[in-house]
C-alpha cells in the first residue's frame, strides 16, 4: 500500500529521539530539549505527509496506509497499523501537541531534564502506537506502554501530592486495563475455536459474532477500561489528582491527547467487536455521560484552583464525546471526534495558559489572581479566544462538536429505527440536558476568566507580571489559528471523517442485527440453527462431566500389579 | 533395565555441574586465605560450560525424546531448554556471590559447590521421566540449598531461616514420598511416561485421588503455594542475596519443571484431573489464592526482600495456573509456562542483583525506604530495577507481561473455558501487584535521598545487573524467537 512507511516511521522518529537524548551527557539541558523539540517537530511534519497518500474518497479502503508484518508467530499477532478517517485527525493532534508541550514547558522543568524529554518522546511513541494500531495485541501494548511515563510525569515533576496523584492514575488505569485483557484473551481465543486459526488482527477478529451474553462481559470489561480513561462519572475521579499534580506538559498531554484513548478505544475496539453488548450498555453508559457533562460542569463552578476547574470541565466536555458516540447517528460520531479534537486544543491551550501564570506566580489559586489583563493584554487576548473555543462560542471549534453531539443525539432513533427502544432512552431529553451543560460551561469558564482577568489589580504580587515572550507566544499562536479553522471550516475535516463513520454505522448495524448463537462468522449462521446447537453443546459438556463422575469411583480395593522394574 | 554408556552424552549437562561441583567441594580443602573468588570463577565456568553443553545437546536432539536408564531419564528438547536455564541461573548467581561473600563476610567455599550440586539435582528434573528421579532430582536440589540458607553462620535470622526452610522442606519431602508410594500402588509404574494410561485404567481410583492430592500439598511447599508458603518470606529474608535469587529463580522454576512433568504428562489426559475429585480442582483453588494472598501481603511489606518473596509466591500461583492448564489439556500451556520460568527468572536475578547492588559493607539496606533517591544516585541500577519490576507486573514491553498474557491464553484454551474465572484472579490480581511494584519505583524516582548510597562494586554483579533486564525486554518485544525454541 503506498505510504506504508509511514506510521512505522512516525512510531520510531520518538523512540529514536528519546534513545539518543538518553545517550548525551547528563547536564547538556539544552541540547535535551534541543532534541526533544527536533524529534516533536519532525514527527509532526511526518504526520501531515499522511495526507500526501491518505485517500479521502468514499469508496477508498476503510485502513489506509496499512503496514503489516508478522511480529509473534506462535501466537498470530500481528505489526499492523494504519489509519482511518478519524485515527488520521488524532494522530494529528498528537504530533502538533507535543512540540507545543515541549516548548511551552521550556525552563520551568529543571530537574531530570534528559529524563523528561526521554519520557515525553517514549509516552509520545505510545500514544501514535495507540491510535495507529490495527492489532488488538499491539494496541495493548501500546496502551500499556503509555502508562509508565505518564506515572513517571506525574510522579517525578509534580506538585506536592504527586505520589499519591501518579499511583493512584496508574491503579485505576490498570484495574480497568486488566480486565480487557481478559475480554482480548475471551476473543482471541473464541475466534481461534471459530476458525481454527489464532489471531489478534483487529480486522480478522471483527469478523466473528460471539454468543449475547459473551459480547455484554466483554463489551462492559473493554467499556470499563476505556470510560475509566475518557473518564466517564463516576469513574473520574483520579483525573483532578492527576492534572492538579501533574506538571504543565503532563496535564496539556493528558487533556489534550489521553483522555481521547477511550472514546477512540470504544470506537475502534469495543463497539464493532462486540455491537450486541455496546447496544445493552448503551442506555447506562449515555445517561452517565449525560449525569457527567452536568456533574462536571457544576464541580468545576465550585472549583478554587484553576487546574482543577479546567479538569472538571474536561469530565464535562469528555462526557459529549461518549454521548455522541453512543448516539449512533452520523452527526453523533462525527460530532464526537469533532469535538475530541477541538477539546485536545483548548483544553491543551487552557492548561499550558494557566502553566504560564504558574511560572510567574508559582499559584494557581483564583483568588491570588484579578486584573491580569492589564498586565498581560496579549495572553488575556489569545487566552480568551481558547476559553470562548472550550465554552463553544459559535464560528470557533467547541461550537461544531457540541452542536452536532447534541443534534445526533436528538436523532438518536433515526438510524436504527427498529432497534430504537434499546438504544438511547429519551433520546430527546438527552440532548436538552446535554445542552444545559453548553451553557453551564460558558459560566464557568468566563468566571474563570473574569476572576483571573478583570477586576482591580489588587494583588500586589501579580504587579510585576510580564506579558508572553516569543517563546509562549509561539506554542498559542498555532493553537488559536487551529481553533478559528475548526470553528470556520469543518466541512473539508467532516468530509474526510465522513467515510470512516459512515462504515462504522453500517457495519455496526450488520452485525447488531445478526441473530444469537454460537461463537461464527458473521452471516455464517444459519437460521435454525441457533438455538439448538446452544443446547446440543450443553448437552454433550453434560454427558463428559457425567462420564468423569462415573470413572473416580471409590469402589475396589487397592492392588498393586507390580512395578516395571 | 539395558544401559548404553553412549547415552551418558545426553547428560553431559548434569555430569559437568555434579563433577565440577565435587571438585570445588574437594579445592574448598586447599584454599587459604578469604578470598574465594577463584572458586566462584571455576563454578561459573563449570554451569557456562553446562549451558553450552545443554544448547548443543538441544540442536541435536531432534523432535522426539530419547529415553536414557530405561525410563528413569529422558531428554528432549524441553528438557535442554530447562537445563540451560537452570545452568545460566547458576553461572548468574555465581557471578554475584563473590562480591556478596566480601562485602558482608561470609567467604565459604563450600558454597560454590554446593550449589552447582544442587544445580545438577535441577538438571535431573529437567530430564525426569519417572517418580524415583523426581524425588531424587527434588532432594539432591533442595538438601543444597538448605545449605546454601544457613551459610551466614553468624547471621540469627540466616540461622532462623535456613532451620525453618530444612524443617518445612522435611516435612514436604514426607507428603512427596507418600503420594509417590500411593501413585505407585495404582500404576503399578513409577514411568511417568507408562503412568497416564495406567492411571486411567486402574482399579484403584482412591489411590489415584490420595496421591494425586498430596502430590499438590508437596509441591505446593516446594512452590511456596499458600498455604504452604510460610516458610518463604523467611527464608527469602534470612538467605544471603545471591541465595535468595537462586531459591526465587532456580529452585521455583525447577519445581514447576517437575510439576510439569508430573502432572502434565503423568497425571494428565482426559480423566484424572477432572472432576471434583481430580487434583486440579485443589490445584485451581490454590493458584487463586495463592495470587491473591502472595500480593496482598506483598502491599504491606516493607522490607524490599519480603516483598519481592511475596511476590514470587504470587508469581507461583500464575505458574500453577499454567501447570493446572498442562494437565487440562490446553495445548499451549507447557510452552506458556516454559516462557513464563524463563521471563520470571531473568526478572528475578536482576531484580536481586539490584538488591545485591544496593547493599554494601555489612548493611544491607533492605528497607523500600533506604532505597530513596537510587534513580538520581545510581540511575543505571536504577533503571535496570524498573525493567524488571515492570516484568513482574506484567506490564509491556517486558517478557513478564507477554508471559501472563501466554499462560493467561492458555489457560482460556482449556476445555469449555473453565479457567476463566482464574484468568480473571489473576488478572485482577496484576492491578494489585502494581501498586507495591511501583512503591519501590516511586521510591527510587520520587523521593530524595537521606544519605549517599555506596553500592557493592563489582564488575559480576553490574553484568548481571545489566544482562538481565536486556533479556526481560528482549523477551517482550522479540517472544517469537524463543517461542520457536521452547517448541510451541
Amino acid at each position: 500500500m503506498p505510504g506504508s512507511f509511514l506510521l512505522p516511521l512516525l512510531l520510531g522518529l520518538p523512540l529514536l529521539g528519546a534513545i539518543l537524548v538518553m545517550c548525551t551527557p547528563k547536564e547538556e539541558a539544552t541540547l535535551h530539549r534541543g532534541i526533544g523539540l527536533t524529534f516533536t517537530i519532525a514527527t509532526f511534519l511526518v504526520s501531515l505527509a499522511m495526507f500526501r497518500f491518505y485517500n479521502p474518497r468514499p469508496d477508498a479502503a476503510a485502513f489506509q496506509l496499512v503496514f503489516d508484518t508478522e511480529w509473534i508467530p506462535g501466537l498470530g499477532a500481528h505489526f499492523k497499523t494504519g489509519v482511518d478517517g478519524i485515527s488520521l485527525f488524532l494522530v494529528i493532534l498528537t504530533t502538533l501537541l507535543m512540540p507545543i508541550t515541549l516548548l511551552g514547558t521550556g525552563k520551568s522543568i529543571e530537574k531530570h531534564v534528559r529524563e523528561f524529554i526521554a519520557a515525553i518522546l517514549v509516552l509520545e511513541t505510545g500514544m501514535l502506537g495507540a491510535f495507529v494500531a490495527l492489532d488488538i495485541f499491539l494496541f495493548y501494548v501500546m496502551w500499556e506502554v503509555m502508562l509508565i511515563p505518564m506515572y513517571l510525569l506525574i510522579g517525578i515533576w509534580g506538585g506536592q501530592r504527586r505520589l499519591y496523584a501518579s499511583i493512584k492514575f496508574v491503579i485505576y488505569t490498570m484495574v480497568g486495563s486488566l480486565l480487557m485483557l481478559v475480554a482480548i484473551f475471551y476473543v482471541y481465543v473464541q475466534y481461534g475455536k471459530t476458525t481454527g486459526q489464532y489471531t489478534t488482527d483487529l480486522e480478522k477478529l471483527m469478523t466473528v459474532a460471539l454468543t449475547y451474553k459473551a459480547q455484554v462481559y466483554c463489551f462492559g470489561a473493554f467499556a470499563l477500561a476505556f470510560l475509566i480513561k475518557v473518564p466517564l462519572f463516576p469513574l473520574h475521579t483520579w483525573l483532578p489528582d492527576a492534572h492538579v499534580e501533574a506538571p504543565t506538559a503532563g496535564s496539556v498531554i493528558l487533556a489534550g491527547v489521553m483522555l481521547k484513548f477511550g472514546v477512540y478505544g470504544l470506537y475502534r475496539f469495543a463497539m464493532p467487536l462486540f455491537p450486541h453488548g455496546a447496544q445493552v450498555w448503551a442506555p447506562l453508559i449515555a445517561i452517565l455521560a449525560v449525569v457527567g457533562i452536568i456533574y462536571g460542569a457544576l464541580v468545576a463552578f465550585a472549583q478554587d484552583d484553576v487546574k482543577k476547574l479546567i479538569a472538571y470541565s474536561s469530565v464535562s466536555h469528555m462526557g459529549f464525546c461518549v454521548l455522541g458516540l453512543f448516539a449512533l447517528t452520523a452527526y453523533g460520531v462525527s460530532g464526537s471526534v469533532y469535538a475530541m479534537l477541538s477539546h485536545g486544543l483548548t483544553t491543551g491551550g487552557l492548561f499550558l495558559g494557566v502553566g504560564f501564570l504558574y511560572d510567574r506566580r508559582h499559584t494557581r489559586r483564583l483568588a491570588e489572581y484579578g486584573g491580569v489583563w492589564k498586565k498581560m493584554p496579549i495572553f488575556a487576548g489569545l487566552y480568551l479566544i481558547i476559553v470562548m473555543g472550550s465554552a463553544g462560542l459559535p464560528a470557533l471549534s467547541g461550537f461544531i462538536g457540541e452542536f452536532l453531539t447534541i443534534f445526533g443525539t436528538f436523532n438518536a432513533q433515526d438510524t436504527f429505527p427498529q432497534a430504537a427502544p434499546h438504544f438511547l432512552p429519551y433520546p430527546r431529553l438527552l440532548g436538552a440536558l446535554a445542552a444545559t451543560g453548553v451553557i453551564l460551561g460558558a459560566i464557568y469558564l468566563l468566571y474563570m476568566f473574569q476572576k483571573v482577568f478583570f477586576g482591580k489589580l489588587d494583588k500586589e504580587k501579580n504587579g510585576g507580571l510580564k506579558d508572553l515572550n516569543a517563546r509562549e507566544l509561539t506554542t498559542f499562536i498555532p493553537i488559536v489559528i487551529l481553533i478559528f479553522v475548526l470553528g470556520l471550516f469543518p466541512r473539508p475535516i467532516l468530509a474526510v471523517m465522513e467515510p470512516a463513520t459512515q462504515k462504522f454505522l453500517r457495519d455496526f448495524g450488520h452485525r447488531v442485527a445478526e441473530p444469537d448463537g454460537p461463537p461464527h462468522i458473521y452471516g455464517s449462521l444459519p437460521a435454525a440453527v441457533d438455538a439448538s446447537a446452544v443446547k446440543a453443546d450443553a448437552d454433550l459438556n453434560k454427558a463428559i462431566d457425567e462420564a468423569n463422575k462415573v470413572k473416580i469411583q471409590l469402589d475396589k480395593v487397592p492392588a498393586p500389579t507390580g512395578g516395571d522394574e | 533395565m539395558n544401559f548404553d554408556p553412549a547415552q551418558l552424552g545426553y547428560l553431559v549437562p548434569y555430569l559437568v555441574l555434579a563433577v565440577v561441583g565435587m571438585m570445588l567441594v574437594l579445592a574448598e580443602a586447599f584454599y587459604r586465605g578469604s578470598d574465594r573468588t577463584g572458586l566462584a570463577s571455576l563454578a561459573t565456568g563449570g554451569s557456562v560450560a553446562a549451558f553450552i553443553a545443554s544448547v548443543i545437546l538441544y540442536r541435536q536432539v531432534g523432535e522426539g525424546s530419547v529415553s536414557i536408564l530405561g525410563d528413569a531419564l529422558v531428554a528432549d528438547k524441553m528438557s535442554y531448554v530447562l537445563s540451560a536455564l537452570f545452568s545460566i541461573t547458576t553461572a548468574f548467581t555465581s557471578l554475584m556471590s563473590p562480591a556478596h561473600q566480601r562485602e558482608h563476610d561470609w567467604q565459604i567455599g563450600e558454597y560454590y559447590g554446593v550449589m552447582l550440586l544442587s544445580a545438577s539435582g535441577m538438571v535431573m528434573l529437567a530430564h525426569a521421566a519417572s517418580l524415583v528421579t523426581v524425588f531424587l532430582g527434588i532432594e539432591t536440589m533442595s538438601i543444597g540449598v538448605y545449605v546454601m540458607t544457613a551459610m551466614r553462620r553468624r547471621s540469627r535470622r540466616g540461622n532462623e531461616a535456613a532451620m525453618k526452610y530444612f524443617l518445612i522442606g522435611a516435612f514436604a519431602t514426607g507428603f512427596l514420598m507418600y503420594g509417590m508410594a500411593l501413585l505407585y500402588g495404582a500404576a503399578g509404574t513409577t514411568s511417568l511416561a507408562k503412568m497416564s494410561s495406567a492411571l486411567a485404567a486402574t482399579n484403584n481410583p482412591g489411590l489415584v485421588i490420595a496421591g494425586g492430592f498430596l502430590l499438590v500439598v508437596a509441591f505446593g511447599f516446594k512452590v511456596a503455594a499458600v498455604p504452604f508458603h510460610m516458610w518463604a518470606p523467611d527464608a527469602y529474608e534470612g538467605a544471603p542475596t545471591p541465595v535468595t535469587a537462586f531459591m526465587a529463580a532456580a529452585v521455583k522454576a525447577a519445581a514447576v519443571a517437575a510439576m510439569l512433568r508430573v502432572f502434565g504428562r503423568a497425571l494428565g489426559g482426559d480423566v484424572i484431573p477432572f472432576g471434583a475429585l481430580g487434583w486440579a480442582s485443589p490445584m485451581v483453588v490454590i493458584a487463586a489464592i495463592t495470587i491473591t494472598i502472595g500480593n496482598i501481603s506483598a502491599v504491606r511489606q516493607d522490607n524490599v526482600k519480603r516483598m519481592l518473596a511475596y511476590s514470587s509466591i504470587s508469581h507461583a500461583g500464575v505458574l500453577l495456573v499454567g501447570v493446572s492448564a498442562v494437565g487440562l489439556g490446553s495445548p499451549t500451556a507447557q510452552s506458556s509456562v516454559v516462557y513464563y520460568l524463563i521471563a520470571y527468572t531473568f526478572a528475578t536475578l536482576g531484580a536481586f542483583a539490584c538488591v545485591a547492588y544496593v547493599g554494601s559493607k555489612g548493611r544491607e539496606r533492605l528497607l523500600v525506604d533506604d532505597w530513596a533517591g537510587l534513580g538520581a544516585q545510581h540511575p543505571g541500577a536504577a533503571l535496570a530495577m524498573v525493567i524488571c519490576l515492570l516484568s513482574f507486573g506484567g506490564i509491556p514491553p517486558t517478557g513478564g507481561f507477554f508471559a501472563k498474557f501466554y499462560v493467561f491464553k492458555s489457560a482460556m484454551e482449556v476445555y469449555n473455558g473453565q479457567l476463566l474465572w482464574l484468568v480473571v484472579v489473576g488478572v485482577v490480581n496484576s492491578a494489585i501487584s502494581i501498586y507495591y511494584y511501583l512503591r519501590i519505583v516511586t521510591a527510587m524516582y520520587f523521593r530524595e535521598a537521606t544519605q549517599p548510597i555506596a553500592p557493592t562494586r563489582s564488575t559480576g554483579l553490574l553484568f548481571v545487573l545489566a544482562l538481565c533486564p536486556l533479556i526481560v525486554l528482549e523477551l517482550g518485544l522479540m517472544p517469537g524467537w524463543w517461542l520457536k525454541i521452547i517448541g510451541q
